[in-house]
């Protein structure tokens, strides 16, 4: 992984057409489930939570999925491509899942009064949450390109690798929970808001993705790019697509 | 370089720093009396929580004592001539992890006395007590190793260890304080196996994977 | 907080709550990625033009 010839800049217009769409999908989502969609019969209106919650969690466990592929690819690949990617789906899978954390505790508050649970899907998103700032960390912290991508794609593997096992370890260590909630057992006024925000939010995710890629990939090309000359100190560090 | 070979240089270099290691166990000695002031002196109280005291003084230790496993090769740049010998960095990384996982179960057996003394716990399956706490040494030395080789050659390699490796480890901690509460305060429902061989599992998929992808840690 | 009949009454508090945090938080992102993105794209036609003026 020495050339940057293979970092071409990025371009294209599917950041801003993903996220504008996927917006505009979660805005009309939320408002139909917000105002339109009847109360549940035991939740109330507690359950419209729900609406952004479990298309948060869906998309927060997709996220770090294409992280998980994405380290494999830079192991087995080693294309700088992936690196960036790496990088932007820990990223946005971070932000979902901190986001996810926090509306399961609102979730929980007014259900079971109390702010967490310890629920082994919420815990193990709260786990992973922590695994993958420490991948960040880990990223921020090393200097050398090529080293930072073959580590972080490592501690991704490792990470990723430990999900059914604190997702089991926590259930088994808090035995009471309560059932899933995906459309089949969701019945079907409720369908409508859910499937349009799963899909607003999975565009927002991909835009993210992409833009924060491509923000990666800026910067890697500034770093793999040869040092100006000594006469040329004044200015900046030529980019490699720039000086043909 | 063999598994063999390597195993007797990890063995030799821990034993020439011996000292480190018996401040290693003062530091987990310390976290315990701490822990005992902040449960308050209380004793059903402190007798409850003395299964997680235990685990947890063992994983703030561990941070210590593997941060230092890979001290000496990059002081002295070592690693980069073990890696030219006709060498395997597998071996080197099992190595590595078996010692640590060694010095782990040693630390964790050693402090059991004082928890017995400080959290008034009595032993009735001694032998069994051990068996967990190697079990769960092994999970913790075996990412613990893999993430000392990253952080030790990082900046902020302090804060580093700790960050990747604590929330990676909440399977070991849980069932390891699971199983060692068991094993205190009795085990009516039968439910030790079922802990012990969550244990298992996870150092069965640790030692597996981080020794296959080591030397993509450390290749140059 | 529990009815007697057992449904959760109420709660609209929760419900706004969640709902204004995911939008705070999901804008948040975006408009910090699109200021990095920009930040990013000027630094590099930065450098580029840098770079022609040194060529010249």
């Amino acid at each position: 992984m020495t050339e940057s010839a293979a970092l071409p800049p990025p371009r294209g217009p599917l950041p801003w057409v993903a996220g504008g769409l996927g917006l505009a999908l979660l805005a009309a989502g939320s408002w139909i489930g917000l105002f339109e969609a009847p109360a549940e019969q035991h939740m109330g209106d507690v359950q419209r939570i729900m609406y952004v919650h479990v298309p948060t969690a869906w998309n927060a466990m997709l996220a770090f999925t294409f992280a998980f592929a994405c380290a494999l690819l830079v192991l087995w690949r080693g294309d700088w491509r992936w690196d960036c990617r790496l990088e932007a789906a820990i990223e946005v899978g971070v932000v979902l899942s901190a986001l996810l954390c926090i509306q399961g505790a609102i979730w929980a508050r007014p259900t079971w009064g109390v702010w967490w649970d310890w629920d082994p899907r919420l815990t193990t998103t709260a786990v992973m949450l922590f695994a993958f700032i420490g991948i960040l960390a880990l990223r921020r912290f090393v200097d050398d390109p090529s080293r930072r991508a073959a580590w972080s794609a490592v501690a991704t593997v490792i990470a990723y690798a430990d999900v059914p096992l604190v997702y089991f370890s926590v259930r088994w260590w808090n035995s009471l929970h309560q059932m899933q909630s995906t459309p089949e057992t969701v019945s079907s006024p409720f369908h409508l808001p859910l499937r349009m925000n799963a899909f607003g939010v999975l565009l927002l995710t991909c835009a993210f993705i992409s833009l924060r890629a491509r923000v990666a990939q800026l910067r890697l090309r500034e770093e793999l790019s040869p040092p100006p000359p000594a006469w040329a100190a004044p200015a900046r560090a030529p980019a490699t697509g720039g000086a043909r | 370089m063999s598994l063999a070979a390597a195993l007797r240089k990890e063995g030799l270099v821990q034993w020439r720093t011996r000292a480190r290691f018996l401040a290693v166990l003062a530091f987990g000695a310390v976290t315990l009396l701490l822990f005992s002031f902040a449960a308050g002196p209380d004793a059903a109280t402190l007798r409850r929580h003395a299964p997680g005291f235990l685990w947890l003084a063992l994983m703030l230790s561990s941070t210590l004592a593997l941060a230092e496993s890979f001290q000496a090769e990059f002081e002295q740049r070592a690693l980069e001539g073990l890696l030219l010998l006709p060498a395997s960095a597998r071996s080197l990384f099992y190595g590595k992890a078996l010692v640590n996982a060694a010095q782990l179960a040693l630390l964790g057996t050693a402090l059991v006395p004082l928890t017995v003394v400080l959290y008034d716990v009595s032993l009735p399956r001694p032998g069994a007590l051990v068996g967990v706490i190697v079990l769960g040494a092994a999970g913790l030395s075996a990412p613990g190793t893999l993430y000392a080789a990253m952080s030790s050659q990082a900046r902020a390699r302090q804060m580093l260890l700790p960050l990747l490796l604590f929330p990676l480890v909440v399977p070991v901690l849980l069932s390891a304080v699971k199983g060692t509460a068991l094993l205190l305060a009795g085990d009516p429902m039968g439910q030790l196996p079922s802990w012990l061989l969550l244990l298992a599992a996870f150092d069965a998929i640790y030692w597996s994977l981080c020794g296959l992808l080591f030397d993509r840690v450390v290749e140059e | 907080m529990n009815a007697p009949s057992g449904v959760i009454e109420g709660g609209w508090e929760y419900v706004w709550a969640a709902y204004a945090v995911t939008a705070v938080i999901l804008l948040g992102y975006a408009a910090s990625l699109i200021a990095r993105y920009s930040a990013e794209r000027r630094k590099a036609a930065r450098g580029e033009k840098g770079a022609i003026e040194v060529l010249s």
